[in-house]
């Protein structure tokens, strides 16, 4: 039962000043500690998409790929015109129901999202970028490592940027938002249990250790009158231990790096229902913005089938409005993989990537405390 | 000796042309009043709430209501109908009727007709007298059941269906003036010669005051019995209807009048620069100060002046996160919002309604707060002082740049903009008060300092000093207008004319409410017994004929 509140603030509670009862962080504290907790209200992709990335240009418009689709099929040009100008005239063309039948299991159509490997590969275009956001996760620089446009830090793994980047609904800057993550945060962030992250330490105004958790809310993320994230609003954490993290790293400044591998798990995907948000040995820098805020870059290695399953599942609705060719996508994610091989095919199952995340302030309700209900305004 | 007239009104004949050709060639025999209050939209939901239940759609919209001296209650004696208006008032009457003679409604007919192809007078009449009296809020005449009973039958025998006709006669009756507004039939009391409302305009006087809605069954029978007449039989029904739990609607009803909220229709606020403020925040921020004055007046029994220093109040966690406050919805993920009994520190600058969201926000432009603003209603909603309005082409691009400088703060806009001597008188009565609330933005959340500049909430009124809001709440709170404007204001919400604080009746009720510890039901109980309370004007009968030449008063 919720009915606490586990953290009031060393001088008036406050969201985003908080001292722990203690006992969050995996009974690590015995003292009393300073956090700052936040809501994530924005969740990405962290995307660094440049004009030079693509060799001739980005990939085609899923109208376009279609007709070429459709002479690996085996349609001549002549039936592909004449099929194309139908459906230009508007008038009952035969091309998206082949589309999503474009796969072949024995011989007969299927369904090419949940086949995607029964559909000839389109070869779509990879990125060539030598920058992408993220970390050296593996130690190591090798001739696909990329460089960080933020921290310029070489040796980044990042082949999930690689992999999308030549792909319109996936290109954007941090400002400027992907198209599909904008998209499908619009979709889910109004439903989905919202995701809570608690800074800790000594003291966040002075340089020293700190410890950030990651946890899963019982609440949806609470929005404002114009969609942007709320500020000051209150959750409850959800107890299952699962979907509990902890990254242990530095503050300088206002500047917080968790450069110690770490395993995330968080039951819901804020971009992807109903999946999971996994990463092994994951690393995490964040920014104590001036307004009261957060920003980062969590990286790591994901599952890529497990991405895929998620466009998978959204079908030729999605794959027309908003991804673009989602089997083509199913073997750029498959040819980028480059962590985890199975040991029977060889084959990597996770892809190295990187996510940018921004948090406001908030308030979180932890079980077995004591909640005072009282409070200064700051 | 029962004061009439006859009275065939625009409004009557529009309600009744909706086919029924016969009632608009019967006399429509109406008493006249010498004031009649058109029904507010809350008090038209209500009854039609009471009486058809809570199912029942109105389906249309409202006149625009209008506030005289402050209160839209007596603007209800000043409003009359548009003919735009009536089609509304048609459109809800229609299809209120048409719900209530459904099938799924249609139990509310306490009778069934004999052949539901063909017309029954015995079954319409029971509905209609029944529903009349409660709508009219005093039994029909015969004449009137007579018009209503043959109007569904003619109905009936057009469409050959018993429901529609009885349907065409209600809403008939609904788009009828005697409905629409509440006039107060007086008589001429044999003993003293000196008129007074007749018993039936008493208990609606009473109910809506009270209540907020039109006479219960028991009202309406005491008023029948004569019982209203009396001291001890008023007194009984006063008491009843103040212990109820239907008072609450009454005084929320005058609160909300006399705040203003009305006026959150039209609010807006730059969504950039108050994201916050949402159409649900602007909801529950009026529910809010609902909540803590019921809680503090009615249910814990509190002395008024207490709403402007009280630390509790309710909130949801929309507007918790207003109030940068932690507040759980215990509900799952979705769940509405809950309202939570919430307390704010001794300490805090939070407590009592002026720093509450409904007031500092409701009294700000929509990009910023106002000081000048949230002073005027200081002085004219809480404490009666008119403040004259600004006097034309006046310059107020000082106050409001927020981004000059030069002037940071309100405060040094303001004390730029008053060195115009035309502007100094005005703003050197209402500024200080309102300043003292500038620790609260345009959307009432809570700031200490303005464009980088640090707030100064000091201020005084009328001699008494103070530092912040939570000293100006104990300022209004200690100030004698604070409670003689509220008994003025009550006592014109309950009258529906104004009342001011010096007349002897204001007086009398605040000597009373001062010796009652200032609490809320003590004041209302005295107003609902005062002679005052349904003090009415002999009528005018030279008036009354030049109305209605051929049918002369009896």
């Amino acid at each position: 039962m919720f009915r606490s509140l586990a953290r009031v603030s060393k001088s008036s509670l406050a969201a985003g000043a908080v001292v722990l009862a203690g006992g969050l962080l995996g009974g690590a504290q015995a003292q009393a500690v300073e956090s700052k907790t936040f809501v994530v209200g924005w969740f990405s992709e962290a995307t660094y998409s440049q004009d030079t990335d693509c060799v001739g240009g980005i990939n085609p418009n899923i109208d376009d790929q279609y007709l070429k689709n459709l002479s690996d099929l085996g349609y001549t040009p002549a039936q592909i015109e004449e099929m194309a100008k139908k459906e230009l005239d508007g008038e009952n063309s035969p091309i998206r129901g082949l589309m999503t039948s474009r796969a072949r299991v024995d011989g007969k159509p299927a369904n090419p999202y949940a086949y995607p490997a029964f559909v000839a590969d389109p070869k779509l275009k990879s990125s060539v970028s030598k920058l992408a956001y993220g970390f050296d996760l593996d130690g190591k620089a090798g001739p696909n490592s990329v460089e960080d446009p933020q921290t310029r830090q070489k040796g980044v793994d990042n082949e999930f940027a690689r992999a999308l980047g030549c792909m319109r609904s996936f290109r954007g800057s941090l400002e400027s938002r992907p198209t599909y993550f904008a998209w499908a945060w619009g979709q889910l962030k109004d439903s989905q249990p919202a995701w809570i992250v608690t800074i800790s330490g000594e003291s966040l105004s002075k340089d020293g250790d700190v410890t950030v958790t990651f946890d899963r809310a019982l609440e949806h993320l609470r929005s404002n009158a114009d969609g942007s994230p709320r500020a000051d609003a209150t959750y409850r954490i959800d107890p299952d231990p699962r979907s509990h993290n902890v990254l242990h790293g530095k503050l300088k400044g206002k500047e917080l790096t968790f450069d110690t591998p770490t395993d995330f798990r968080l039951l819901q995907n804020p971009l992807m229902a109903p999946m999971e948000f996994k990463m092994t040995r994951a690393k995490l820098r964040v920014t104590l913005k001036d307004d009261g805020s957060i920003a980062g870059i969590i990286g790591g290695y994901m599952p890529w089938s497990e991405f895929y399953l998620g466009l998978g599942t959204q079908g030729p609705g999605t794959e027309y409005c908003i991804t673009g060719d989602i089997p083509g996508i199913y073997y750029l994610l498959k040819k980028h993989a480059d962590a985890d091989p199975d040991p029977k095919t060889g084959q990597n199952t996770s892809i190295s990537a990187a996510y940018y995340l921004e948090a406001v302030p908030a308030f979180i309700l932890q079980e077995s405390a004591q909640n005072p209900r009282t409070s200064s305004a700051r | 000796m029962k004061f009439t007239v006859r009275l065939l009104s625009g409004v009557a004949v529009a309600a009744l042309s909706c086919g029924i050709a016969f009632a608009a060639d019967a006399p429509a025999e109406v008493d006249t009043s010498t004031v009649a209050r058109r029904l507010t939209a809350d008090e038209y939901r209500t009854i039609i709430a009471d009486v058809f239940g809570p199912t029942i759609e109105l389906g249309g919209r409202f006149e625009p209501e209008l506030r005289v001296k402050g209160l839209l209650a007596v603007g209800t004696t000043h409003v009359s109908v548009t003919s735009a208006g009536m089609e509304q008032y048609d459109v809800m009457a229609r299809a209120i009727a048409s719900q209530v003679v459904d099938a799924k409604h249609r139990d509310l007919v306490p009778c069934k007709p004999a052949n539901e192809k063909a017309a029954d007078d015995a079954c319409t009449g029971m509905f209609m007298a029944k529903v009349g009296r409660l709508l009219y809020r005093r039994p029909l005449t015969d004449a009137e059941l007579k018009i209503y009973v043959g109007a569904a039958r003619v109905a009936t025998n057009d469409t050959k269906d018993y429901w529609s006709g009885l349907s065409m006669s209600l809403a008939a009756m609904l788009s009828s003036p005697k409905f629409l507004f509440r006039q107060v039939a007086i008589v001429q009391d044999p003993k003293s010669g000196q008129w007074r409302m007749e018993a039936h305009a008493k208990a609606q006087q009473l109910s809506f005051f009270l209540w907020n809605a039109g006479p219960d069954l028991e009202l309406l029978a005491a008023a029948e019995k004569g019982d209203l007449e009396t001291k001890k039989g008023l007194t009984k029904q006063v008491d009843r209807m103040l212990a109820s739990a239907r008072v609450e609607a009454g005084v929320r009803a005058y609160f909300t009048d006399s705040l203003g909220f009305d006026e959150f229709d039209t609010l807006t606020k730059d969504a950039a620069l108050f994201p916050k403020f949402s159409a649900q925040a602007a909801a529950d921020s009026q529910e809010q100060t609902l909540k803590t004055i019921v809680d503090l007046l009615l249910t814990n029994k509190g002395d008024y002046r207490d709403i402007f220093t009280t630390k509790k109040t309710f909130l949801t966690q929309e507007l918790a996160s207003i109030y940068k406050v932690p507040l759980v919805n215990d509900g799952p993920n979705g769940a509405p919002d809950t309202w939570v009994p919430y307390e704010f520190a001794k300490d805090d600058q939070r407590g009592g309604i002026l720093t509450q969201v409904a007031f500092t926000a409701l009294h700000s432009p929509p990009g910023r707060g106002s000081p000048t603003l949230r002073g005027k209603a200081l002085r004219e909603v809480l404490l009666c002082q008119k403040v004259p309005a600004p006097p034309a082409a006046v310059a107020f691009d000082i106050v409001q740049d927020t981004n000059n400088p030069l002037y940071k703060t309100a405060r040094e806009r303001l004390k730029a903009h008053a060195t115009n001597p035309v502007c100094a008188g005005c703003h050197k009565i209402i500024d200080p008060m309102g300043l003292a609330l500038e620790n609260f933005d345009g959307a009432g959340a809570y700031r200490t300092s303005e464009n980088g500049a640090p707030i100064d909430t000091s201020g005084s009124l009328d001699g008494v000093n103070f530092t912040n809001a939570a000293e100006l709440g104990k300022a209004i709170h200690d100030n004698p207008a604070t409670s003689s404007c509220l008994v003025s204001r009550m006592s014109s919400y309950a009258t529906g004319r104004p009342i001011d604080t010096g007349t002897p009746w204001a007086q009398d009720l605040l000597k009373s409410f001062a010796g009652a510890g200032y609490k809320l039901p003590s004041l209302m109980r005295e107003v609902a017994l005062s002679d005052e309370f349904f003090r009415v004007s002999p009528p005018d009968t030279k008036a009354a004929e030049a109305a209605a030449p051929n049918q002369p008063a009896r």
